[in-house]
């Protein structure tokens, strides 16, 4: 009788719109959310909009402008680095490659997980335990010499570091979604839909995934932080394009130029700062995300 | 029974109980105004549906609630105000003087613990005695409770679902308390195990001079055990007195709804009439004034919903709070100028007959519609278990619009072999036919046989994908077949088929939002949409309150009637197969051991089991427990020689030592049934090798309980 009044205007939305509506109300009353996307926004109208107002001439390492190593002063904010550039400049286009390869990276972490762990999930048996097996043994993999290892085969580069860092963190993703189809699955809604006559094909696009997506999602958020720490080490590490400037790269130049027995730490803490703060704004974001789709972590009616 | 001669102040004395649950968001007022008294020695059982507030005073008595709860009241217990008491005495009162059988006895015992220690646990905490003492009055309480002593090293998963819950006996018992609060001790048990674990529970209590409160949902349970009988509705005692008489003479409409609920074989009033009560329990949020029952009640007249109801005294030692059992009730209803509100429950949905179009007279003789044929589902070993013969060797047949009822214990294979006939489950042997024409496993055949024969679930709140509204649910079946032309039609007519109307209103919510009976006709609206004729329904009601079984079963009914569906019914419930059922077929480890009509296999049962499962019904008005059958359910993984019902038989138990006619049973297999179609079955077929040997039957009750 409630459901029937307080449902009565919902009955005019299509229902998606609705559970977005709801989901965009949830998540703006929480502060930490608000805080994440806030940073993430505004990091990326800063990363898009970085050629506009600084020239690429800025990174050019042959007309630095200053003294090589200068400490912070009026003309420039935060010091200059080895070469005499600017280092805000620096770190605004550090900006781009850092979170464009996060991101795609993480993409490909959940279509490669989701697949394989819905996969081994739904079909079971042998499929099952061949999916699982090589699961397994990707995690057993090291990462950082497995990443080395493809960055080595495929060259240096932005590709060969999103790949490396995909093919590394999937594991994960496959052994939750593969729990959580299982789950799913074991459901009697599932056996209902069987009943009605579907498809594997129609089950698991209709049903299953649906059910599973929260969990990618989630899992995507707290993926991206992760990666954007392994693109720093990789490109640290000098496997990363070497003329292009990411945070990663800052920090490999920073190090390699003496920056820290020297002291100069306005050459080394800007960029890992900005790895902190974009960790931590994805970290905000998925942990609110887990909290407002969990059923589990929901409030009680 | 009811000991009325006590002088003493009783044990518990509940006066004006309030229960409020409070949030953020709402205040949810779950319990209000509920008075009464316990005496010492006495048992009282509390009827009511879900959410009417029976569990929620059950554990305020000890104040077992989450701190959302606010208390207000008084519950004297021996004298102490409860509500007002601190945290020390609070403590030694738990358990030492008041102690609780929990529902579901698998989630209550800790899993880790062997069950000897955790018996022992409350005897050391509160009457501080030794590991060795303690051990000793544990392995004497396992005794007590019908479980060997031995098993007390065992871990809870280790024992059935019936020891288990004897366990929890043994706990409440363990230091000798004055009072036990039973919560649903039963429900999730089997009938057999059912009448043994209540059998237990009452006789202990009358022993041992115990008081005892049971709650649950089942009136029938509760007139068996109880001397007194309060039924809850809304949050409110509805009436209360002593059991015979409550049931027996209900002076509240509600009771006498609840009661007809659970049928008695042989009632002719309920065959084919399922009792149910439309609508839904009142929002506990809102104001309610007036009587909580009213938008419900049959016999409502204006008064009910401005005048303050209380309990009123309804004769000798009952209480009700229905205005009818006021003396002004005659003044009151005079008064009114149009007694309009008198309006009577329909025996059939008055709306699904403009339903009843050309299919309404479909014939109902003619070929059988769904075939087993030496059906055989074995499901591999695990674990070192041989295989599992669920279903083994099954003939079965159902009829054009024929509702057949298949009735079993839990493991008995009947949900396996409902799943079978949907072709969920392949065949390990035999056959699946659909109007004759043999059942194939390949992906088109399949999917057409489930076009014809659809499943609907046990629990209506899993069986809905939480993320799909009710329009996408219905859909869902045509969607999956590519009947995309005039879906928004379709959908609209399987919801008001199924009794959902307007189907507008209901389109666009979420399982969630709707009430069990509602989620139950999505299923079968969803089931219907694709126009099947044969409905294979597991359990349909067994998750569902009272009041809304009847309105499924009658569902059902009605859709036989109007469309000529055919359906299997599996339920475990024989008053399922009395209230709506043509024919039964009653299935024990695998087999089915009698099949006929309602009438001759419910009335007069031949085999022993059918009989065992007749005579455990706890007969609420005579106030006598059933006689339960003893030993454990069988194991499908290990089928005894001969008959497989001989271990259990109190048929063959009762023939002399060396008998030949037992050595039969004990070493050569009973012929399986043949199928038979429903026009040949004017009498019962039985699968005994002593059915017709005029041993003397079960079911005569003798004349002392228990």
């Amino acid at each position: 009788m409630t459901a029937a009044t307080s449902q009565a205007p919902a009955a005019t939305a299509p229902p998606r719109l609705l559970a977005l509506r709801r989901f965009a109300r949830e998540f703006a009353a929480r502060r930490a959310a608000m805080v994440g996307l806030g940073i993430l926004v505004a990091l990326t109208i800063l990363a898009l909009a970085a050629p506009l107002f600084i020239h690429a001439s800025n990174l050019d390492v042959v007309n630095a402008p200053g003294q090589p190593l200068s400490p912070p002063s009026m003309r420039f904010p935060l010091g200059t680095d080895y070469a005499g550039r600017s280092i805000v400049p620096l770190l605004i286009w550090g900006t781009r490659p850092s979170l464009a390869i996060a991101v795609v990276a993480t993409a490909l972490t959940m279509i490669l997980g989701s697949v394989i762990g819905l996969l081994a999930g739904h079909h079971g048996g042998t499929t099952s335990r061949v999916l699982m097996a090589l699961t397994d043994w990707f995690i057993a993999l090291p990462t950082l010499p497995l990443a080395i290892a493809l960055a080595a085969v495929l060259g240096q580069g932005d590709t060969s570091i999103t790949i490396a860092i995909a093919v590394t963190s999937w594991p994960g993703t496959a052994r939750l979604i593969r729990a959580q189809t299982l789950a799913v699955e074991a459901r009697p809604f599932i056996e209902r839909v069987k009943a009605l006559g579907a498809r594997d094909s129609q089950l698991v696009i209709r049903h299953v995934l649906p059910n599973v997506a929260p969990f990618v999602l989630v899992s995507g958020t707290l993926t991206v932080s992760g990666a954007i720490i392994s693109e720093v080490t990789l490109a640290f590490l000098g496997l990363g394009n070497p003329t292009d400037v990411s945070w990663g790269s800052m920090i490999n130049q920073a190090f390699f130029q003496g920056a820290v027995s020297a002291g100069d730490w306005w050459y080394i803490l800007p960029p890992g700062i900005a790895i902190v703060i974009v960790a931590l704004a994805f970290t905000m974001i998925g942990r609110a995300v887990e909290n407002i789709l969990n059923p589990r972590m929901a409030r009680k009616p | 029974m009811a000991q009325e001669a006590q002088t003493a102040a009783p044990l518990l004395e509940v006066r004006d109980l309030a229960v409020t649950y409070r949030s953020a968001a709402e205040t949810v007022r779950a319990v209000r105004g509920v008075s009464f008294t316990l005496e010492a020695g006495q048992t009282l059982g509390m009827a009511g549906e879900s959410g009417c507030g029976k569990t929620t005073v059950a554990l305020g008595l000890l104040r077992l609630l989450p701190v959302s709860a606010k208390l207000s009241g008084q519950i004297l217990f021996k004298g102490d105000n409860i509500i007002g008491m601190g945290w020390q005495r609070l403590r030694s009162v738990r358990w030492a003087e008041a102690s609780v059988v929990f529902q579901g006895a698998m989630n209550a015992l800790n899993p880790v613990r062997t069950i000897g220690e955790q018996i022992c646990e409350p005897i050391m905490l509160h009457e501080k005695v030794g590991r060795r003492v303690a051990e000793a009055r544990a392995a004497d309480l396992l005794d007590g409770v019908g479980v060997p002593s031995r098993r007390r090293a065992s871990y809870p998963h280790e024992l059935s679902g019936g020891q288990r819950q004897r366990v929890m006996i043994a706990m409440a018992l363990a230091c000798q308390p004055d009072l036990i609060i039973a919560d649903e001790p039963t429900t999730a048990l089997d009938v057999i195990v059912q009448a043994q674990v209540l059998e237990l529970l009452t006789g202990l209590v009358r022993e041992r001079q115990i008081s005892m409160m049971v709650i649950s949902h089942d009136l029938s349970v509760l007139g068996a055990t109880c001397d007194r009988l309060a039924i809850m509705y809304a949050g409110r005692v509805a009436e209360i007195g002593p059991s015979r008489e409550v049931l027996g003479s209900p002076r509240h409409p509600y009771t006498g709804i609840l009661g007809r609920a659970f049928p008695r074989m042989g009632d002719p009033e309920s065959r084919m009439a399922p009792a149910g009560l439309p609508g839904e329990p009142p929002d506990l949020r809102g104001d309610l004034s007036g009587c909580p029952f009213a938008p419900r009640c049959p016999e409502v007249i204006d008064a009910c919903r401005t005048h303050d109801i209380e309990l009123w005294p309804a004769g000798e030692h009952r209480e009700s709070a229905c205005i009818k059992v006021l003396d002004s009730y005659t003044a009151i209803r005079a008064d009114q100028a149009t007694p309009a509100g008198t309006r009577q429950v329909p025996l059939h949905d008055p709306a699904g007959s403009e339903l009843a179009g050309p299919a309404g007279d479909v014939s109902r003789t003619g070929n059988p519609v769904l075939e087993a044929d030496g059906l055989r589902v074995v499901f591999p070993g695990r674990r070192g278990r041989g295989p599992a013969r669920a279903v083994d060797d099954v003939n079965l047949t159902i009829g054009r619009g024929e509702i057949v009822a298949l009735i079993g214990e839990s493991g008995c294979g009947k949900s396996t072999l409902a799943r079978g006939l949907v072709g969920l489950v392949p065949p390990t042997a035999g056959e699946i036919s659909y109007e004759g024409a043999p059942l194939r496993y390949d992906g088109m055949t399949l999917r057409r046989h489930r076009r014809h024969v659809q499943l609907v679930l046990q629990d209506p709140a899993a069986a809905l994908n939480p993320r799909q509204n009710v329009f996408d649910a219905v859909a869902e079946g045509p969607r999956l077949h590519g009947m995309n032309a005039g879906l928004t039609e379709r959908v609209h007519q399987a919801l008001s088929r199924a009794g959902l109307r307007p189907p507008e209103q209901f389109i666009a919510r979420y399982p969630h939002e709707l009430s069990g009976g509602q989620q139950q006709r999505v299923v079968i609206a969803g089931a219907l949409a694709l126009e099947p004729s044969v409905l294979v329904a597991d359990e349909p009601v067994s998750s569902l309150d009272a009041s809304v079984r009847g309105e499924i079963l009658k569902l059902i009914l009605n859709l036989r009637d109007q469309l000529g569906l055919a359906a299997l019914i599996v339920s475990h419930d024989l008053g399922v197969a009395w209230n709506i059922a043509d024919r039964v077929a009653v299935m024990y480890l695998g087999r089915i051991v009698e099949s006929g009509p309602v009438h001759e296999v419910l009335l007069r049962p031949r085999h022993p089991y059918t009989q065992a499962l007749l005579s455990v019904l706890p007969d609420a008005t005579s106030g006598q427990p059933g006689r339960p059958l003893a030993g454990e359910p069988p194991d499908p993984a290990n089928v005894p020689a001969g008959c497989r019902f001989h271990p259990r038989c109190p048929r063959r138990a009762a023939l002399p030592a060396g008998d030949e006619q037992a050595e039969l049973c004990r070493t050569v297999p009973v012929p399986v049934l043949p199928a038979v179609a429903r026009d040949s079955a004017g009498t019962s077929q039985v699968a005994c090798h002593l059915a017709d040997s005029g041993v003397p039957t079960l079911v005569e009750h003798s004349g002392t309980a228990g």
